[in-house]
């Protein structure tokens, strides 16, 4: 059972990381939203990481896997919220997340998500 | 009573004690230029901690701003050489991933050629030869115009 929810909001699939969060529990939402995306599909995916504090390189690597997964699967994939301190931290484990769009805010993830600015960018580096 | 020469000793100390925190204050300044536009002026050299020190003042400005472009003005850097390339492209990498649009503005011919021989293209990220031509991007990617019309304000009599 995973510890991260994934709920659907406006069609587009909302992962909130838990603070705690452990190796089984990211590979488990990956998973999760894999299932979500295969069975019913959705317009984006926001991976909010707001309450994340420390990140390890697995995380990182999880994270870029599911959004390249995403949007293999036809959904853009923001990550919104991380924490300067985890920029810092996944720059220097080498994890650019590049081709993944970055918000600020979950608020400025959806509003990226809704208005479409997303697609355009996948592939960007 | 202290010597003459102890007392001109304290003196040196103190005033380079401010001058050490003048400089530190110096080294990041990171400028709100516009509702949503960050500016960083890179001057002098940098090294290891200083690219540390920036890199987190310029993250905490954007989350406390919210802004969504930065212009780095790389004008005033004397030497750019690998450990800068690698600096700066650090330093774009975590602001992108806060999702801000990064900027590198202030290349002269001589900056973009050693880059070029350093075999540091900068790919994907925008460039400019002035703030000025910067910040005129950033505000196309915001969605601002700056128009001319005559000015509100007697500059002469304000």
């Amino acid at each position: 059972m995973s510890r991260i929810p994934v709920i659907r909001v406006e069609d587009v699939l909302i992962a909130t990381v838990i603070e705690d969060v452990t190796d089984s529990d990211a590979v488990a939402l990956q998973s999760e939203l894999g299932h979500q995306l295969e069975a019913r599909g959705a317009k984006g995916v926001l991976i909010d990481l707001s309450v994340v504090g420390i990140v390890d390189s697995f995380l990182g690597r999880v994270l870029a896997v599911v959004a390249t997964m995403s949007r293999l699967l036809g959904a853009p994939t923001v990550i919104a919220g991380i924490q300067p301190a985890v920029a810092v931290t996944l720059v220097e484990l080498g994890v650019r997340l590049t081709g993944v769009r970055t918000a600020l805010t979950s608020d400025a993830g959806m509003r990226m998500l809704r208005e479409g600015r997303v697609g355009r960018h996948v592939g960007r580096r | 009573m202290k010597e003459p020469v102890e007392q001109t000793r304290a003196q040196m100390v103190d005033h380079m004690e401010v001058q050490r925190k003048t400089i530190s204050e110096l080294q990041t300044p990171v400028i709100q230029v516009w509702e949503g536009i960050l500016a960083l002026p890179i001057v002098g050299t940098v090294d290891s901690a200083r690219a540390q020190q920036m890199t987190e003042a310029l993250l905490d400005r954007i989350t406390a701003t919210g802004a969504s472009v930065v212009l780095l003005d790389i004008t005033a850097v004397p030497t750019v050489d690998t450990a800068f390339a690698k600096h700066l492209i650090e330093t774009i990498a975590a602001a992108r991933l806060l999702g801000t649009d990064v900027m590198v503005v202030g290349l002269t011919t001589h900056t973009a050629l050693t880059l070029v021989h350093l075999g540091v293209d900068l790919e994907g990220v925008v460039t400019r030869t002035t703030m000025a031509k910067g910040l005129e991007l950033a505000f196309d990617r915001l969605g601002l115009a700056v128009v001319r019309r005559a000015p509100l304000v007697d500059v002469a009599h304000p």
